[in-house]
């Protein structure tokens, strides 16, 4: 099942009070930000402030983390990785037959955690970015960006079909169930796999097709129309300044001495 | 599988794969009609749903990818699709980057274009039941190629950032060589059967 991220854009905080045009634009720049940052305090500083960002939306961090599981396990093997290598450079520790495992130094260990924090960063600060409004709004907050219409158009209705699609798809699985389908690792499942995608497919040719004549008959033109307008006021220019801002100072920081490329590579 | 987190990648890098799939985005919305919105938007949706489903083959457990059956069904407009599907598995899951958006579309999607490509030159997009072996085996070309390349470009990026990726990098390439093969069989068969089933999506765009 697929769950929404936009669960707890009903809460109230100065996050969801901030307009989402000025919040996606800051907040997307302090990502930005962090990830071109090559010094591991300075990445820590980064984190440090994605957290505090949770905390002010009052995003709840057990949510935050459930999500952020995947995003682990997906950067874990860099973590592991990087210090070894197969290479005869560094410190020698294990022969597996031909094979020679050395140790690359404490640098190596840095650098992957530096790699490591910067990917759950990120990660972390699209929950004040996008979990703080319904995603309608954030929808509509993107062509208030002037994005091409084609693509913000593409999202919504993308965004919409993906929780129906998934439903159907779930149907389909539970028919094959009921007829004794258990999905294993052979040929067999794989075709029969192939063949309900290829069905949903099918299906949804279909019912975009309906969707249209239907959107077109209520008089749909290719624009998002919501009753939400958005009104920028001067506590959502101090927003945006403060943290576009810190993104900016991160990277003077970066050119100070102080602050050098960890890892050395 | 082949999505690449934030920070990982030489800023060069992620910054030119921002830049090319500007390019070839502003192409693709320049050949896209508003009309083409809500079928388009369905088919990605589908992709996204469909590259949800898990199977376990042996000790690991893959996903299907579908880029080169998007590249199939959709031509030059899977690369919209692509994007849009990449943006969302990113916001919804966290799979991947965000800086690296870019450089992932690119990894997915020009294999894509040129899945469409092979699976043109081969079946003239003359599509009738009575060929479907014809599609069901360049379906099975295009989409098993659509994983080495985007498979291969992985592995150009990866060594061209550091040699410290070394590891990684064959590591992340030999899984993922089952997934050529399942995801072959895949394209082949979901060609064959809308072949069999509604022959006339193909030359819907």
């Amino acid at each position: 099942m697929i769950s929404e991220i936009d669960r707890y854009a009903s809460l109230a905080s100065p996050i969801h009070r901030w307009d989402p045009r000025f919040r996606l634009v800051s907040i997307f720049t302090l990502i930005f930000s962090v990830v071109l940052l090559y010094n591991l305090q300075l990445v820590v500083i980064g984190m440090i402030s994605a957290i505090i960002l949770v905390c002010i939306s009052k995003i709840p961090f057990s949510f935050v983390l459930s999500r952020m599981k995947l995003v682990f396990i997906f950067v874990l093997p860099f973590f592991i990785i990087i210090p070894f290598t197969l290479t005869d450079t560094g410190l020698e520790i294990a022969h597996l037959g031909m094979v020679t495992v050395s140790y690359r130094g404490i640098e190596s260990v840095e650098f992957a955690a530096m790699i490591v924090l910067k990917a759950l960063t990120a990660v972390m600060l699209i929950f004040p970015m996008i979990g703080t409004s319904r995603m309608d709004i954030t929808i509509k907050a993107l062509e208030g960006l002037h994005l091409p219409n084609k693509l913000v158009q593409m999202f919504a209705f993308t965004y919409r079909y993906i929780f129906v699609l998934d439903d159907e798809f779930m149907r389909t699985d539970r028919a094959l169930t009921s007829r004794g389908f258990k999905k294993r690792g052979d040929l067999y499942t794989l075709t029969t796999m192939s063949k309900a995608i290829a069905m949903l497919f099918v299906k949804s040719y279909e019912r975009a097709d309906r969707v249209f004549y239907a959107m077109r008959s209520k008089g749909y033109a290719g624009t998002v129309a919501t009753l939400h307008e958005f009104h920028a006021g001067r506590q959502d220019w101090v927003n945006a300044a403060f943290v576009v801002g810190f993104a900016l100072l991160l990277q003077v920081a970066a050119t100070s001495d102080t602050f050098s490329a960890t890892g050395g590579f | 599988m082949v999505h690449i987190s934030d920070g990982v990648l030489a800023e060069w890098l992620w910054g030119g794969g921002w830049a090319v799939t500007a390019i070839i985005l502003a192409y693709a919305l320049s050949k896209m009609k508003t009309e083409d919105v809500p079928r388009l938007s369905v088919i990605t949706a589908a992709v996204f749903v469909a590259s949800l489903i898990h199977i376990s083959v042996g000790p690991t457990s893959v996903h299907f990818i579908l880029n080169g059956f998007a590249g199939v069904m959709l031509g030059i407009l899977a690369y919209p699709c692509i994007f849009v599907a990449l943006v969302l598995q990113c916001f919804l899951f966290g799979f991947g980057g965000i800086t690296t958006i870019g450089i992932n579309t690119v990894n997915m999607g020009v294999p894509a274009l040129i899945a469409y490509l092979i699976f043109r030159t081969g079946t003239g997009l003359n599509i009738r039941p009575e060929t479907k072996n014809r599609a069901s085996l360049f379906g099975a070309i295009a989409g098993g190629v659509a994983v080495v390349l985007a498979l291969l470009f992985l592995a150009a990026e990866l060594l061209t950032t550091g040699e410290e990726f070394l590891e990684t990098t064959v590591l992340v390439v030999s899984t993922h060589i089952p997934i050529i093969a399942v995801e072959a069989i895949f394209t082949g068969v979901i060609v064959g059967f809308i072949a069999t089933v509604e022959p006339e999506l193909f030359g819907k765009k």
